[in-house]
């Protein structure tokens, strides 16, 4: 079946509100979008083939270097399916201060994202306040794990850094002042009359939709399939207690309050952890073996899936990374932008699907 | 040195718009930019505005190890960005390649191969504050008595 | 002709995407279910598909296997929804054709195996054409 298009319109690779380069052809009608192409290729460096046949030592940090934004998850997922191969325990007091660095990068993920979409619809006051709680954040990463970014944190049978008492305090302190602001700019982003105009009813995405395309993470969560979230079967997080975000409607609004709220979420887990935080060891020890493992994990994004295998001396023989933006900007391509009535939603529709490129390509 | 040409350096120094490209990064650096704009930093009070349009900016920053379809890319952003105008390089990447630059990749490091680059900033990833301080002690060297310069 | 200002040769790099270990498996489990050389999956899907749905591929697949034609044993075997909700080969409404054609041709008869190997071609043309 044919369909008449009137105009193919190109947006990208270079975008005034992308921070990173994706090109998608929206074929239209009108102003109506009727389907997209993506094209990418613009990120791909090949990380796969280059981690085949090096030491974790060096993967490890390759993993890393997947993505910049998650990058303690990527650390942290690779470090549990080496755990998972080679058998080692990772001491409680190390186990706690993983989820409360994940957590944190959660939090700076979750919050740059908001950000990024209310700069896309032209909030430049939220999208700045939100930039400038991002940066409370980062500075209790920093603290922990002595850097901004690429953290390296996490090690097989433990962590690098411990935290003292004076840590825990300051970072406390610094959550407070981000649970008060985060909560101001929740309310500002639900009551606001503009932000509800640009993103509620807009690019909804069903249920069912969410299923086949496999979306996952706040995209997923939005559309209400709450049993996406991983972090369920983590074993540090059954002991906290955890019960996913999720909401009903499925549309932008939808996925920017499910990040708002996962962001207050992971306040309340970072509280819980330095409250029951046991004492005792940080590093256990142990050596990485020949193993196969196909190991999951939440990433701020959505599952994030490692295959890996390895010979005796901890050598990476075959790896395969599943990011969860590939099946988001696939669903969100190929689901949501479909719906939206004009062209100058795309840009904010795709953003809302929290897309990660380098991500995506590797 | 002309009236004219003070005015000139004068006004340049002031207003620098910036406009960035990631060209296959880890998206670390793109997001150490992004946080330049946080009120924390401000760059706007050095006269920086990043507007992401190459037609109107005066400094590109260029991040991540080339990867094949920004080959061509690269050079027409660079043609398309008015004189005077520099390029500084953000983060290990368009410097060495960094980690991605081994057998088996698929990228074509450096980034000084594709367009001139005035500066590096060495990092993985940079410091926002170390961004900053390369854009303001590059773009007064670069732009002063530009047209005296050409001359 | 028409020249294209940005348009660009991307069948190099989609061919990247699919021979990574994930996509290889599953472009092979594909190939042994149509009876086909690998690299004319390959093809095909590089000729239909954009980049970031032969990302998705392998999540697709997966997903299918575990949700698609959960009704009938024909369908299943066919692979009537596999092969056009989950990897959008073929257009849904073709897909519902091929697979009351067989339906039929079972109702009026012939030997479920030999109408499945019927369809089953005629699945597999629709694929590669």
């Amino acid at each position: 079946m044919k369909k008449t298009v009137d105009v193919s319109i190109p947006i990208g690779p270079m975008h005034p509100c992308w921070k990173e380069p994706i090109r998608l052809k929206c074929e239209t009608i009108g102003e109506r979008v009727l389907r997209t192409e993506v094209e990418l290729g613009y990120m791909k460096k090949g990380i796969e083939r280059i981690m085949r046949g090096r030491p974790w030592q060096e993967v490890m940090f390759l993993a890393e270097r997947i993505c910049g934004i998650c990058s303690v998850i990527h650390n942290m997922v690779f470090i549990e399916a080496m755990e998972g191969i080679s058998g080692i325990a990772v001491p409680p007091r190390a186990a706690y201060l993983r989820v409360v660095v994940n957590e944190l990068d959660r939090m700076e993920s979750h919050i740059l994202a908001n950000f990024s979409y209310c700069y896309t619809i032209e909030h430049e006051t939220l999208a700045m306040y939100l930039l400038n709680v991002r940066e409370i954040v980062l500075d209790q990463l920093e603290r922990i794990t002595g850097s901004r970014i690429n953290t390296a944190y996490m090690i097989p049978g433990g962590v690098r850094f411990d935290i003292t008492e004076e840590d825990a305090a300051a970072l406390l302190a610094g959550l407070a002042r981000v649970e008060e602001d985060v909560e101001r700019y929740t309310r500002m982003f639900a009551t606001s009359y503009l932000i509800a105009l640009r993103s509620r009813g807009v690019g909804t995405m069903t249920r069912e939709k969410a299923i086949e395309a496999h979306a996952v993470g706040p995209t997923g969560r939005a559309s209400n399939v709450p049993e996406c979230d991983l972090r369920l079967q983590h074993p540090t997080y059954q002991k906290l207690g955890f019960t996913p975000v999720c909401r009903t409607e499925g549309d932008n609004f939808a996925r920017n309050m499910v990040r708002f709220d996962e962001v207050m979420q992971s306040i309340s887990l970072i509280r819980q952890c330095i409250g029951q935080l046991p004492e005792g060891p940080i590093r256990g020890g142990g050596a990485c073996t020949a193993g196969e493992i196909t190991y999951q994990g939440e990433a701020p994004r959505g599952e994030l899936t490692y295959y890996i295998k390895s010979d005796e001396y901890g050598r990476i023989i075959d790896i395969t990374v599943r990011t969860p933006s590939i099946m988001n900007i696939e669903a969100c391509t190929h689901h949501m932008i479909n719906d939206v009535t004009s062209v100058a939603d795309v840009t904010s529709t795709f953003i809302s699907s929290d897309p990660c490129v380098a991500c995506t390509e590797r | 040195m002309s009236l004219l040409q003070k005015l000139k350096n004068r006004v340049r120094s002031k207003s620098i718009h910036v406009c960035f490209v990631d060209v296959g990064s880890c998206n670390g650096c793109d997001i150490e930019v992004l946080a330049c704009l946080a009120p924390r930093y401000d760059i706007e009070q050095y006269g920086i505005y990043v507007h992401n349009n190459p037609r109107e900016a005066d400094i590109l920053l260029v991040m991540g190890a080339v990867t094949p379809q920004w080959v061509d890319k690269l050079v027409a952003i660079w043609e398309k960005i008015p004189e005077p105008k520099a390029a500084i390089a953000i983060g290990n990447c368009p410097i060495s390649g960094c980690v991605y630059n081994r057998r088996d990749s698929y990228i074509d490091p450096p980034a000084a191969k594709h367009i001139p680059i005035a500066a590096q900033v060495p990092g993985c990833p940079p410091r926002p504050t170390e961004i900053l301080a390369a854009i303001l002690s590059l773009a007064p060297t670069i732009f002063e008595n530009y047209e005296e310069k050409k001359r | 002709m028409t020249t294209y200002l940005y348009e660009k040769d991307l069948r190099q790099m989609k061919y990247n995407i699919l021979i990574s270990t994930r996509h290889d498996l599953m472009v092979r489990e594909i190939a042994d279910r149509l009876g086909v050389g690998p690299n004319q999956v390959r093809l095909a899907m590089i000729r239909r598909f954009d980049m970031s749905l032969l990302e998705n591929l392998p999540s697709r697949y997966e997903q299918g296997q575990k949700m698609a034609d959960a009704g009938s044993r024909v369908a299943k075997e066919l692979g009537c929804e596999l092969f056009s909700r989950f990897i959008p080969f073929v257009e849904e409404e073709r897909m519902q054709a091929l697979c009351s054609e067989v339906r039929d041709m079972i109702d009026t008869g012939l030997p479920e195996e030999e109408a499945i190997t019927t369809g089953k071609r005629r699945i597999r043309e629709a694929i590669l054409q």
